[in-house]
């Protein structure tokens, strides 16, 4: 017999008693359904948490800290004095006990690194107000210029490298009393921020874009563009007697050939006493955590399926009882053991392919449909910009679907083996 | 007359154990030539389907040989064993096994969507037979829409469709009133004569039997009688 003719045959027999296939074939929508769901969910979580986390740079960068008092010598009663540390502690935000800072002998090690292409420490300015065109004055905290990759723009253009540029978030649009954000695109306002010496100075920046509130928290202030940030910080410095020192609270490194360096970058950082971070590290534990929530899910998904193979088992075995003379008579007619064990286990193959294909399609349409309805304008989570619950997976798709169908096989061998076994003259003489 | 297409020497089969223990054949030796036509006869419980079932290659002797055209088929691997029977072999039953759900065309090329024969020539194959049996106007029709005679004869084709060398008969006539029956003894020695098909008719009915050239009757597991000649032809 052909295998073109086999699975012809066995696609034909599987329609044959039809509620009974339908049946057998529902438990395994249900589990396909499930696993298609649940992978799609840990699928459009981690898409979304990457978008999220592309927001703190791209993937050739590592963030670099001071690890500073955290691998001091644990002392009991006062420390002694090290000027290092306390220049640490002594920037502009002592961050407190631990929170080291990154100083300017710093940021030339950083340079000096092997590996290491580009240097850019970030600073933090805190300005003291902004002012609307109207002279209203409004608190406000910028965001580092460095997280400007992660903005969702919902107008407008993330601010640039150069130019005195800034985003807003769109809840600040109730400033400019309106609700358009296209309207508050190049108006310009006045930051206001005061020196050392607490001279309040101010600076005029354009808004080039209204930013979305992303679930990372960038986007919920505003951003301001570089050369606006270094201006604002160069301001705060005026006025400082003796020499300045800056301070960084941390350095992105581009790093040459990441994959490749990382390990010697941070071992060099250990060194230095710097602590060195990559985006995979930290979007590593978050995405750990999905992928343990969603194999979590999967696993049921899996249990379902594992109940409904034991469908197959039984559908099957019924058929093989039911048709005990037709197989004697095609053995009889010189149908090898082999081809009517294959004929068999076709007919699961069948089965658990019918039930793959139906459980995905409907897993796809209720997530991606479920996806617009939480995420999509006025859903529960319509808030969060750029979340996405729900992804397709072209590859995990076909792997659930060889999956049933190889749990399929599998069910299927105990019946077809059992057909195969079958002795030409019994079955015939069978009643 | 010609080699023997099916030979047996010494053949025994012995169903059981000890207390339970069975000689259905008690070492029987006869030889079956090409294009005869041959009578197994003899009440139930004789032997006669156990023999026709190792003749037909359906069921292995306890001891004894079948050979096939002078070869002996004992030692061949199953898958080969399956493969002779498809090759040369045709089977009517008393019962007729057609599948319900399938067409009669579906039905009768079986055999050779068994031997991987490919669709359309298939079909062709098995309209060549409906043909010759007055049967191609039922080649669409479901096999349950089909009448007793027409089901046995939808059998016979699915027989012939292989061009068999060997046709095996169990009981053809056993399900049918008289009228068909004649009908389809009509068809199975019309083949015999006009095709030179080597027939093996088992049948308890005498005069089935006596339409053969041969009859080997049996008894206890043995042919207790052998006739030749075919006995005249009864209306």
């Amino acid at each position: 017999m052909r295998s073109v003719d086999v699975a012809r045959t066995a696609l034909g027999n599987t329609f044959r008693s039809k509620l009974r296939t339908a049946l057998t074939v529902v438990a395994i929508v249900i589990g396909s359904f499930t696993l298609t769901l649940t992978s799609g969910l840990g699928a459009g979580v981690n898409k979304y948490v990457d978008t999220v986390v592309g927001g703190f740079g791209d993937s050739s960068q590592m963030f670099v800290m001071s690890s500073g008092a955290s691998d001091a010598e644990p002392t009991e009663g006062p420390a002694e004095y090290d000027p290092e540390a306390a220049a640490s502690s002594g920037g502009m935000f002592g961050g407190g006990p631990g929170a080291g800072v990154l100083t300017d002998s710093d940021i030339e090690t950083l340079e000096g690194l092997d590996h290491v292409t580009s240097v850019d420490p970030m600073v933090f300015v805190s300005p003291d107000y902004i002012e609307t065109p109207d002279g209203e004055q409004y608190a406000m905290e910028l965001d580092v210029p460095a997280n400007a990759v992660g903005l969702e723009m919902e107008a407008g253009e993330a601010p640039s490298e150069d130019g005195m540029e800034l985003s807003i978030p769109s809840e600040w649009l109730t400033i400019f009393d309106t609700e358009d954000p296209e309207a508050v695109i190049g108006e310009t306002v006045e930051i206001g921020i005061s020196n050392v010496t607490g001279e309040q100075s101010t600076v005029e920046a354009e808004i080039v874009g209204v930013s979305e509130e992303a679930l990372s928290g960038i986007g919920s202030t505003p951003m301001p563009s570089r050369e606006l940030n270094q201006e604002l910080n160069d301001l705060s410095m005026e006025g400082y007697q003796g020499q300045a020192e800056n301070a960084y609270a941390m350095a992105v490194l581009d790093v040459d050939n990441l994959e490749a360096n990382e390990q010697t970058v941070k071992n060099e950082l250990i060194d230095e006493s710097l602590l060195g971070l990559t985006v995979e590290d930290q979007i590593g534990a978050v995405q750990g955590v999905i992928d343990a929530v969603s194999w979590v899910l999967s696993g049921f998904g899996f249990i379902a399926l594992l109940a409904a193979s034991f469908g197959i088992v039984n559908t099957l075995l019924m058929s093989v009882q039911e048709r005990t003379r037709e197989i004697g008579l095609m053995k009889a007619l010189g149908m090898s053991s082999g081809k009517v064990f294959g004929l068999f286990s076709m007919e699961a193959v069948v089965i658990g392919l019918m039930g793959s294909v139906i459980g995905v399609v409907l897993g796809l349409g209720a997530g991606l449909l479920g996806n617009a309805w939480l995420t999509g304008d006025g859903g529960p989570l319509g808030e969060v910009a750029g979340l996405t619950l729900f992804a397709v997976d072209p590859l995990s798709i076909l792997g659930i679907t060889a999956l049933i169908v190889g749990i399929a096989f599998l069910a299927g061998t105990l019946p077809a083996a059992r057909a195969a076994k079958k002795d030409p003259i019994e079955a015939l003489r069978y009643e | 007359m010609s080699t023997p297409v099916l030979e047996t020497e010494n053949l025994v089969k012995v169903y059981g154990k000890g207390a339970t223990r069975f000689d259905a054949l008690k070492g029987l030796t006869f030889e079956i030539h090409e294009g005869e036509s041959v009578a197994i006869v003899g009440k139930s419980g004789s032997g006669k389907s156990t023999l026709m079932h190792l003749l037909a290659l359906l069921d292995e002797p306890t001891s004894g040989v079948v050979a096939l055209g002078g070869e002996p088929v004992t030692a061949l691997k199953p898958k080969k064993v399956s493969q002779l029977r498809n090759d040369t072999f045709g089977f009517v039953f008393q019962q007729f096994f057609l599948n319900p759900n399938q067409t009669v065309l579906e039905n009768i090329t079986l055999p050779l969507k068994i031997a991987g024969m490919g669709k359309s020539e298939r079909n062709r194959r098995g309209m060549e037979v409906l043909e010759q049996l007055d049967m191609a106007d039922k080649a669409k029709n479901k096999a349950t829409n089909l009448s007793g005679g027409q089901k046995q004869r939808a059998c016979i084709a699915r027989a012939l469709v292989n061009k068999p060398t060997v046709l095996f008969a169990d009981e053809p006539t056993g399900n049918l009133d008289t009228a068909t029956s004649e009908i389809v003894e009509d068809i199975l020695f019309g083949l015999h004569r006009d095709h030179g098909i080597t027939l093996v008719v088992v049948t308890h009915d005498a005069d089935l039997a006596a339409k053969c050239q041969r009859r080997l009757m049996m008894q206890d597991g043995e042919i207790v009688t052998e006739e030749h000649g075919v006995k005249g032809v009864q209306a």
